[in-house]
């Protein structure tokens, strides 16, 4: 092995066999067992690690080269923080060597902290706003700007390839920086982003020579015309995915045929809607190769010389294995897609207003598929030959096609997810909107399907109890908790008390994410949660009858999580400055788009936002955001910089 | 149901759980009689169910397509003082504040919903039964179904 070969290159004598041995233990291990005993359970310990003494001592005489050697074949960021703590020469080779920088929270450290430490930074992830924002929870100019990474990254970092972004302010400036300082600039990510327009994407697109990827994912962008797609070179280009699907704006089809027609690698296109049906067939001729399509619209009348056309360039795809876009897609077009089907893992129907039997004809031929996304339109019924049919199913998301509650005719149940927990063994991961739910298929599915690692249940009647008993559905959740045990993601609905809390903090061990909306009777609720819950990292909760004494008591949870974000709860302004004093190393932040003219501590706060930070309060809130200072006599403080 | 045996400081503002089932407008109210915050908003609220932006535009267009409208929904829209209108297709827009957005941009000055203003251009409409209101009153799906025209008005003649 290549260790081996390095050591034996070093002449220390016989005592170099011990490293040898322990050394090529060690990256026996690395590779093949759990990483369990490498997880920290709270910041300031030690991992439980199991080391011999030997090999911790021998770190002052191993040569940097080594432990460098041995740490590349640590990837999970996860790990690399918890060998980072063991000791200072770990911590320095470590950071020395870490090429995928992710960061959470991107106000908890500063850029230029995250900049200096990563020397050799080629990739670099971050999210900002809080996930509730993709709901309108969160105000518009909140924060979460990218430029001051942007900026901190192009002075210190010039040689960063890849950039991903979620839930961001990006401007045109941002994406200019990027374009002017990264030489070898591969990729750009935006994921929920907004802030900048088509002009920026231009920018990116004729100035990064190198670029692999560029990839829109439901961005808000000011959207100047379809110009920027004819910036990118003239010359071959290097592109491996492309995706403005959240565009609205016609792009020119010359400058799309001719930018495929000389990009051989582009294995991922994700066209926008405005890219008609009567164009496809020419597009996908010129790009045979691809692995990954998302159509334009696909509603617009076709003669049948056109369709015969389409269905033999579809059915040329031979590596396609995921499919999206399909915008009002048409019944009578559903054939056109068969040839596609028996190759699909892939199928996102959240835009295809189908209705059920023709979906049946669709699923009916997708045996491979591993993630579908569609909507209630799939009915029980649909789901049923889902269940039947896509026994490799891993991932499903049933979509409400009548965003108001009283849009219910359509026959989606509780007993469509049931079919589906029951005859897809490799199901792990759901979003599931229902009008309304059952103990009983809760307690189904769950010993159904113990392997779910995200279980998210919107019953979108608030308050909704177990409409055959009428009872709360906290039986339900319990079984899902306990029989999950490797559950990492929940998002609870429906009538819910304080016990169904406590089977959570219980049970959820493995549990990092919880989402609650209308739940609860009192504090108790929230107790649970914080002081069970052992790996809770992000809890977001709106509508529910508490806040502060749950808060105040298990404050120091709060630092073992990355948020917690509270809306339209009961949290009042002195619980929050209580709260701030109490924890040095938290934001807490209050945001009121309403604020009452004088505020007495028993005044009740609109939205709190509590984050684990190193950097301090943020210096960019907007006026509707306050974070409390730490020293009582100071209060409330905006440090904002206008 | 059971109460829980739980000690709250707040227990006289918690939800009380032996309360009949609520039926959707009366959520609205008790969660407003509640909840100490914006529940007065929830009836224009787009933040319930959870779905993301872009879906909820998606199905708006076809909620409106189901009730047996034209996709498209063009209406003029006339500056006060300015012969000639604009048509303007409001099946565009998710709501008050695209339309405002989007208004704001072709006249090239700000226009705002609501309260009358020396200094700003005030959104008016003409309903179904002919009569001019503010707009920004009713839920936006609402408006849709009863707005005919549209008009901005001059800030001193508000």
């Amino acid at each position: 092995m290549g260790a081996s070969s390095t050591l034996l290159m070093v002449s220390h004598g016989h005592c170099l066999l011990c490293l040898l041995f322990s050394v090529v233990r060690f990256i026996y291990i690395k590779t093949f067992n759990s990483f369990d005993s490498f997880r920290i359970k709270s910041l300031p310990s030690l991992p439980s690690l199991s080391l011999s003494p030997s090999l911790v001592l021998m770190d002052r005489r191993f040569p940097f080269k080594v432990l460098e050697h041995i740490f590349s074949f640590v990837d999970s960021n996860e790990d690399r923080n918890s060998v980072s703590l063991v000791c200072k020469s770990w911590f320095e080779t470590e950071r020395r060597t870490r090429k995928r920088v992710f960061v959470g929270n991107c106000y908890a450290v500063s850029p230029l902290k995250v900049a200096r430490r990563f020397p050799k930074m080629r990739s670099l992830t971050l999210k900002g706003k809080p996930h509730f924002a993709d709901y309108n929870l969160v105000p518009d100019g909140w924060g979460g700007y990218a430029w001051p990474w942007i900026e901190a990254m192009a002075a210190r970092r010039p040689f960063l390839e890849e950039i991903r972004l979620k839930r961001m302010v990006v401007t045109d400036e941002c994406l200019e920086k990027i374009a002017a300082s990264f030489r070898d600039f591969k990729t750009l990510v935006l994921t929920s982003c907004e802030g900048f327009s088509t002009d920026g994407i231009a920018a990116i697109a004729s100035t990064c020579r190198k670029l692999r990827d560029l990839e829109l994912r439901e961005c808000i962008v000011d959207d100047l015309g379809g110009d920027w797609l004819s910036y990118f070179p003239e010359t071959s280009t290097s592109l491996v995915s492309l995706d403005f699907s959240c565009l609205d704006s016609e792009v020119k089809l010359s400058d799309l045929e001719r930018l495929l027609s000389r990009s051989p690698n582009l294995k991922s296109l994700k066209l926008n809607r405005s890219v008609t049906l009567d164009v496809l067939e020419s597009l996908l001729r010129r790009a045979p190769q691809l692995v990954e399509l998302g159509t334009g619209s696909f509603s617009d009348e076709l003669d049948p010389e056109e369709i015969a056309k389409l269905t033999k360039a579809l059915s040329e795809l031979k590596q396609l294995k995921s499919l999206s876009g399909l915008w009002d897609l048409l019944p009578e077009y559903i054939p056109l897609l068969y040839s596609l089907c028996p190759r699909l893992t892939s199928l996102n129907l959240s835009y295809a207003t189908v209705q059920m039997p023709d979906l049946i004809d669709l699923l009916s031929r997708c045996s491979k598929l591993q993630k579908l996304w569609v909507m209630d339109l799939i009915e029980d019924k649909g789901l049923k030959t889902v269940a039947l049919c896509c026994k490799e199913l891993r991932e499903l998301r049933v979509f409400p096609s009548g965003a108001d509650l009283d849009e219910t005719d359509v026959t989606l149940t509780e007993q469509g997810l049931v079919s589906v927990s029951e005859g897809c063994p490799k199901l792990e991961s759901v979003l599931y909107f229902c009008v309304q739910f059952t103990n009983a298929a809760l307690v189904s599915i769950a010993k159904n399907r113990p392997n779910f690692r995200c279980f998210r249940l919107c019953v979108m009647e608030p308050f909704a109890p177990d409409y055959r008993t009428q009872q709360p559905l906290d039986e339900g959740f319990k079984a899902i908790v306990e029989r999950c045990k490797d559950l990492r993601r929940l998002s609870v609905s429906g009538l819910l008390t304080d016990k169904a809390f406590e089977y959570i903090g219980v049970h959820a061990k493995k549990l990092r994410m919880l989402s609650i909306a209308f739940a609860g009777d009192s504090d108790l609720m929230l107790h649970h949660l914080l002081s069970g819950c052992q790996s809770l990292k992000k809890l977001e909760i709106r509508d529910c009858p508490f806040g502060d004494t749950a808060l105040l008591e298990n404050a120091a949870k709060l630092e073992t999580m990355r948020s917690l974000w509270m809306s339209s709860c009961f949290v009042s302004f002195g619980a929050c400055k209580q709260l701030s004093q109490k924890m040095p190393r938290l934001n807490v932040e209050v945001i009121d788009e309403h604020p009452p003219k004088t505020r007495p501590d028993s005044s009740p706060v609109e939205r709190i936002y509590i984050y684990r930070t190193v950097a301090g309060p943020r210096l960019d809130t907007p006026e509707f955001v306050w974070t409390i200072h730490k020293s009582p006599e100071v209060g409330v403080s905006r440090l904002s910089i206008r | 149901m059971e109460n829980s045996n739980s000690y709250s400081p707040y227990s006289s503002s918690s939800v009380d759980s032996t309360k009949p089932l609520p039926s959707e407008s009366s959520v609205n109210l008790s969660l407003s009689l509640t909840f100490p915050s914006t529940s007065s908003q929830r009836e224009t609220s787009q933040d319930w169910p959870p779905i993301k932006p872009r879906l909820r535009d998606t199905l708006k267009s076809l909620r409106l397509r189901q009730r047996g409208y034209n996709t498209a929904l063009f209406v003029k829209v006339y500056m006060e003082g300015v012969p000639i209108g604009r048509k303007l297709d409001l099946s565009t827009f998710s709501g008050y504040e695209s339309l405002l957005e989007n208004l704001s941009g072709m006249f090239d000055t700000s226009v705002i919903c609501g309260t009358r203003d020396s200094k700003h251009h005030v959104l008016t409409y003409q309903d179904k039964d002919g009569d001019w209101m503010m707009v920004g009153d009713i839920p936006w799906d609402m408006f849709l179904e009863t707005v005919r025209r549209l008009k901005i008005t001059r800030p001193e003649r508000c």
